[in-house]
């Protein structure tokens, strides 16, 4: 099976994946694919806002923004916002932007071209869209047999409630999670917000695409990939979802406390800034004890028992002793002593964090449209093989020549003339 | 064996060795097992995984072989009980790698390597193996060995600080969620290894770090950091939605039985709320139709709106608002989860009986494929196939260990 000779770099090298995803879930799961070393090519037409960022937005809009406008470098969207948006680029790493507006015959020409040279289709749009586009999976499949085509419909593809409007958090919201999360014995609220399908969808897709791609080894043939993101995101339930049937009761709302854990967010000495202390056993009580010296409520927490007799006690007098002492101080004394203990962490504070720079998990990159930032990282590493994280975006229509001359073979009139007419452009418009 | 389980998968024919004992270990494995793959767990000899043990409210007792979190997450693997500690049980282990495909391990970085099983034998004996590390902070830098659980973990990767209200504490997510992302990723990363030691036929030693894992997470906390490396600034707490900046509102609302939870995100879906809840009210609508974002009326808006919707069940609310094409839903608890039509229709749930834990209805395929999920057998009773699995390995059977193997249980 050795394709391309042992010292292959990347385990996706040779893979090509048109990408036509867009906001949250699906760009991450193209990123990851591109971390490993596919060559993702983001196909964006110039008459929407792919990039979730709009080419009309101003440095004066942003004014108004709100914190938003920091997703911008220094808070400024201009002169192309559409390559300067922190939205977009968490996920770009790698990635190549290729100009096509399927709703022209020129675009979708040049799209069914590329699909057919490609191994993988990824795209999370609405039920129905890639139809309407007369590029449903069914067709493409015809088209292309070796394609693996991953659609990531939130509530599937069939169903009664297959079509229904709806964000993340309101997926989250059916499925059991969001009844679950606020603060402890309050209602439920996600407070700030709860983004876990978001989370949950990336790995599991890319995941589906390399089982997909072991699969075609054997068959030769590709297929469709149904995600439901709600079905996948549902997985991380699973073990209340058994506990309702065998016990009739559904989760309640435990805020940052733990079932077996003694364990809170308590305020620290300096300005917002929180610390996370759990006690997982006697021995964690005895620890902390001995760093916390003399107090009154350290005699109510000795057993598991007292420790949930006495949890609202035990946690008033912990919060006691944070709120004297700066974070810091707090976490190297309770981890010196084996205490699981952290500081709820700023982006600031990670963004200068000794143990990230030691394993130099930021990674610097340079963009002409952007500057010279750090960028979050891998979410792990291998020893045995490479992650890719060459170019840190694609600008809008980067990759244009390459796509059309260079891999669909477009010659150079061609290619002028969809350039000359506006079918392909390096700006967005919209 | 014959019948539906013969039925071919993705990973049949794979052999995946679990060492891990906790949920992101446990679930990245799963997904090899659910989707084909000959998953089998080394078991500590009387205690087996701690999964055996979690229980969801501080009352309860555990029931080692039909606790909740076990049988999710065990689904169609082996077990097998020994102690890694003792000659019989490493060298059981060791005969198992030369056999497998993959490892994947979650113990404090430095202890495989203490147990005579660092990354060096196993590769020695079997070069194409994928081993697969999960930890908290890494297998290397100064954090390495700090201790944590899953709120140190949200609170150290995940977007914690940018949740709760801006006067209170930040807020974690529910339940074991941030478990399930680095299982879910390093179940990823194993495939990964997968594939390029097929490709290549080269082994590899993944590091999954937990914090990591959450930094470069979707939700929301890669693009906050970026933010912050762009602009300097942290991303807020007590603001809904940061990343949006114009006049929309999102969050829960209390229904006459329930909660629902709506997001407005841009003027359409305003408008369509303002004729929704205003039909009938021409005044309402006159004043509240097309406005970009409110001033101090807005807290009439809200009694409104709240006033709307505590009069009406979660469900009629949801489906009006469906009507109305506006994101709008029903917070749904696991007893209507359980009966739902929708995912009842779709064959989102399979039943299973268990020897202990009796007729169940497990979650099915979180995705479909080709030669995907089956649920071809519950979790397994802790040690169930240790005779299984030291006959299949033919050499180990040294009469001294006979007794044990008998028993279930390697020494």
């Amino acid at each position: 099976m050795n394709e391309n000779g042992a010292d292959m770099r990347y385990p996706l090298e040779g893979i090509r994946v048109v990408d036509l995803t867009v906001v949250w879930s699906g760009p991450g799961a193209t990123a990851l694919l591109g971390d490993l070393g596919a060559e993702v090519i983001r196909i964006e037409g110039n008459n929407r806002l792919s990039r979730q960022a709009s080419a009309k937005t101003t440095r004066a809009m942003v004014e108004h923004a709100g914190w938003h406008r920091n997703t911008y470098p220094d808070g400024d969207p201009e002169p192309r916002p559409y390559d300067r948006s922190a939205i977009f680029n968490w996920h770009a790493r790698n990635k190549l932007a290729a100009c096509m507006n399927l709703e022209t015959p020129e675009g979708h020409e040049a799209a069914l071209k590329l699909i057919a040279i490609s191994d993988v289709l990824v795209e999370n749009n609405t039920n129905r869209v890639l139809e309407k586009l007369g590029i449903g999976h069914e067709s493409l499949l015809e088209l292309n047999p070796r394609l693996i085509v991953a659609r990531m419909p939130p509530m599937g593809m069939a169903g009664p409630m297959s079509n229904y409007l709806g964000y993340g958090p309101n997926f989250n919201s059916l499925v059991g999670i969001a009844a679950m999360d606020g603060y402890e014995g309050e209602d439920p609220d996600s407070a700030g917000e709860n983004y876990h399908m978001d989370e949950a969808a990336p790995a599991g897709l890319a995941f589906a695409v390399l089982a997909a791609l072991w699969d075609r080894d054997r068959t030769g043939r590709g297929g469709l990939i149904e995600f439901a993101q709600a079905e996948n995101v549902m997985q991380d339930i699973g073990e209340y979802f058994l506990d309702y049937q065998m016990r009739d009761r559904n989760p309640a709302v435990l805020g940052n406390t733990d079932p077996s854990l003694l364990q809170d967010a308590y305020r620290t000495a300096e300005d917002d800034r929180w610390v996370v202390i759990s006690i997982r056993d006697d021995r964690d009580w005895t620890a902390i004890g001995e760093v916390v010296g003399d107090a009154d409520w350290l005699s109510l927490g000795g057993t598991r028992a007292q420790r949930q007799a006495n949890s609202r006690k035990l946690r008033d007098g912990i919060a006691a002793w944070c709120a004297d002492r700066p974070v810091d101080d707090i976490v190297a004394r309770l981890q010196a002593a084996r205490v699981p203990a952290t500081e709820v962490m700023s982006e600031t504070r990670l963004l200068n964090d000794p143990h990230l720079a030691a394993r130099d998990w930021f990674k610097e990159r340079s963009h002409p449209a952007v500057g010279t930032y750090k960028y979050p990282g891998h979410p792990w590493r291998a020893d045995g093989f490479d992650l890719a994280f060459e170019r840190a975006l694609p600008a809008f229509g980067e990759d244009n020549e390459y796509v059309y001359k260079g891999l669909l073979g477009y010659s150079d009139e061609r290619y002028q003339d969809l350039v000359e007419r506006g079918l392909v452009t390096q700006e967005q418009l919209a | 064996m014959s019948g539906p389980d013969d039925r071919r998968q993705v990973f049949t024919g794979l052999r995946v060795l679990d060492l891990s004992r906790w949920v992101a270990g446990e679930y990245a494995t799963k997904l090899f097992a659910d989707f084909g793959g000959d998953v089998i767990k080394i078991e500590k000899p009387g205690d087996g995984s701690h999964t055996r043990r979690w229980v969801p409210t501080p009352d309860d007792r555990p029931e080692p072989e039909a606790n909740p979190l076990f049988l999710h997450l065990n689904t169609n693997k082996r077990s097998v009980a020994a102690d890694l500690r003792s000659a019989a049980g490493r060298d059981l282990v060791l005969r198992l790698i030369a056999r497998s495909d993959a490892v994947v391990e979650s113990f404090r970085p430095g202890h495989l390597e203490k147990l005579g099983l660092g990354p060096d034998i196993l590769h020695r004996l079997n070069p194409k193996l994928v081993i697969t590390r999960i930890s908290a902070f890494g297998q290397s830098g100064p954090y390495r060995d700090r201790e944590a659980t899953g709120i140190v973990l949200q609170a150290a990767g995940g977007p914690m600080n940018a949740t709760g209200d801006a006067h209170r504490a930040p807020q974690r997510k529910p339940g074991l969620l941030e478990q399930y992302t680095i299982g879910r990723t390093a179940g990823e990363a194993a495939l990964a290894g997968l594939y390029h030691a097929r490709r290549t036929g080269k082994g590899a030693t993944i590091d999954v770090s937990g914090q990591e894992v959450l930094l470069s997470s979707a939700d929301r906390r890669a693009s906050y950091l970026l933010s912050t490396a762009y602009s300097g600034i942290d991303a807020p707490r007590g603001v809904r939605s940061a990343h949006r900046g114009s006049a929309t509102f999102t969050g829960p609302f209390r229904a006459a039985d329930g909660f629902v939870m709506i997001y407005i995100t841009n003027q359409e879906f305003w408008n369509r709320l303002v004729r929704l809840i205003g039909a009938g009210d021409e005044a309402f609508q006159q004043r509240f139709l097309d406005r970009p974002r409110l001033g101090d009326d807005w807290d009439d808006f809200m009694a409104y709106l709240h006033a709307w919707f505590a009069a009406r069940p979660k469900i009629e609310i949801m489906e009006v608002a469906e009507a109305a094409r506006i994101p709008c839903t029903a917070f749904l608890q696991m007893d209507e989860l359980f009966v739902h039509p929708h995912f009842r229709q779709r064959g989102a749930f399979v039943t299973a009986s268990h020897p202990v834990a009796g007729d169940l209805d497990y979650l099915g395929a979180p995705w479909r494929m080709r030669d995907g999920f089956q649920l071809r057998h519950t979790a397994p009773a802790l040690g169930a196939h240790t005779a299984e699995v030291a006959a299949e390995l033919g050499a180990i059977g040294a009469t001294s260990l006979h007794q044990d193997v008998s028993r279930g249980t390697l020494p």
